[in-house]
């Protein structure tokens, strides 16, 4: 082989290692998704989830004692726990496109991921 | 040439991909809502829907006292005198209570305090509470003459089931007044849009499979200026030895709608009209409810219903523009005839 050929290998192989790379470290998530988190109608905090490689925990802390905690992973999003009554957030799960956010009605806090066109644009029901 | 043809590439490039836009979420009518306006006054028109939506909020919770339906509800059967917005609402609720035969009835609201889902201390009635609580459901007592309405006591209207529906058409008509050409509104489970999504392709809405607890399409509808709402079994409900109740009330029972159906979905250029005919179709279940599509064309709605078995039974408008999700395609589909 040829020095050059073998560059060229080697750019090929480096290629290949990256796009594996990039899919490795993106999980879930479509490239350019952003987490949007809202509170009492505010938005408190944004996430970029194609660079959440680490789990990441956000705690918001509410009115009376409300408190949701956020978490990220592999680009995926779930409510690991909420002081609701009825958890409907918390059962929810993961989501990971932007479809349907999650939301905890009684605590206001409403969780939705943006960009990466999601296939979808709402869901009814 | 080529620079014009470049120059007109990049142009239409920012059109696609550089509209302005303005979005907020809302919590409003007991449910979340999100709201996504495209265009150069995006903004001042969500500014004026947010308020909208508040307003529409205060005058018709049920469960507010400073609300046009509480006082309807609590004046002893003497006459009350609404506000505009509210007794358009109730007319055009009642229409369709009687279009329907009385399968949507704005009168149910004892039956849905009774099991328990306005408080979420849910129950199971006896026999007896049930049969006392029917001769109550009944949308004919509403007296309703321009602004000025009565009911009697004991019965309670509650708009629930046309509320969201209506809000979602009076704000596109809104926006459309003001020159707004693309929108999403995201009403709790209701979707209104308005035009095409800014790049001009129709909007993708998914069609909640209600057999699942977690949010999942079981297949996509594609609209463009169209709303799309969504009855469904898997909203509201409880469980107790074995049994599943959920919160859409048949209004001859005053027991929640028993029909073989888990939920059904309306697709039309009327959000109200869809609103009201998805609780109603519920209601009648697909053969009943199918013949009532059939004998009422001038609605222009098409109508998707998923049964408690997983098969599916449509209308022909929806061959082309709904799809079936992956791994949802070995569902049974029916597609039913024009008379």
């Amino acid at each position: 082989m040829s020095k050059y050929g073998k560059g060229v290998a080697a750019l090929l192989i480096l290629a290949v290692a990256a796009s594996a790379g990039w899919v490795w470290f993106n999980g879930h998530s479509a490239p350019g998704q952003i987490l949007e988190i809202y509170q009492n109608g505010q938005l408190v905090e944004t996430v970029n989830l194609t660079q959440s490689g680490q789990p990441q925990t956000i705690v918001l802390e509410g009115d009376n004692g409300a408190e949701n905690t956020v978490l990220i992973q592999d680009g995926q999003v779930c409510m690991s726990h909420a002081t609701c009554p009825d958890q409907v957030c918390v059962n929810q799960g993961w989501i990971s496109d932007s479809a349907v956010p999650i939301v905890c009605l009684p605590n206001q806090v409403i969780l939705q991921i943006k960009g990466g066109g999601g296939t979808l644009d709402a869901i009814a029901g | 040439m080529a620079a014009a043809a470049a120059a007109a590439l990049l142009l239409s490039g920012c059109a696609l991909w550089d509209t302005p836009s303005a979005e907020t979420q809302v919590f409003a009518m007991d449910t979340v809502m999100s709201l996504t306006i495209y265009g150069s006054d995006a903004q001042t028109a969500l500014d004026q829907a947010v308020e909208d939506l508040y307003r529409w909020d205060g005058l018709w919770d049920v469960t507010s006292e400073n609300s046009q339906i509480w006082a309807l509800n609590h004046n002893a059967g003497e006459a009350v005198t609404l506000d505009g917005e509210t007794a358009d609402l109730l007319a055009r609720a009642v229409e369709l209570c009687q279009l329907t035969g009385g399968a949507l009835d704005i009168t149910s609201y004892p039956a849905v305090q009774a099991w328990g889902f306005t408080t979420g201390e849910y129950r199971v009635p006896s026999q007896e509470e049930l049969d006392a609580l029917i001769p109550l459901i009944d949308y004919t007592a509403l007296t309703l003459e321009g602004a000025t309405a009565s009911l009697p006591q004991g019965q309670m209207v509650d708009v629930g089931s046309v509320a969201k529906g209506y809000a979602g058409a009076k704000l596109a008509d809104g926006l459309r007044q003001v020159g707004v050409e693309s929108a999403l509104l995201y009403l709790g489970g209701n979707v209104q849009t308005v035009g095409a999504k800014p790049d001009g392709t129709p909007w993708r809405i998914g069609i909640q499979d209600p057999a699942q607890s977690q949010q999942t399409a079981l297949g996509v509808v594609e609209v463009t200026d169209l709303a799309v709402v969504t009855s469904g079994s898997d909203q509201r409900y409880f469980q107790q030895d074995g049994q599943t109740y959920w919160h859409i009330m048949d209004p001859s029972t005053a027991a929640p709608a028993r029909s073989g159906v888990a939920s059904v979905t309306v697709v039309g250029a009327d959000g109200t009209v869809c609103d009201g005919l998805s609780t109603a179709l519920f209601v009648l279940g697909a053969e009943e409810g199918g013949r009532f599509w059939q004998e009422n064309p001038q609605l222009e709605v098409e109508v998707l219903w998923v049964m408690e078995d997983g098969s599916l039974q449509m209308t022909p408008g929806l061959e082309t523009s709904f799809h079936l999700a992956d791994g949802q395609t070995q569902r049974e589909v029916t597609v039913l005839s024009y008379e």
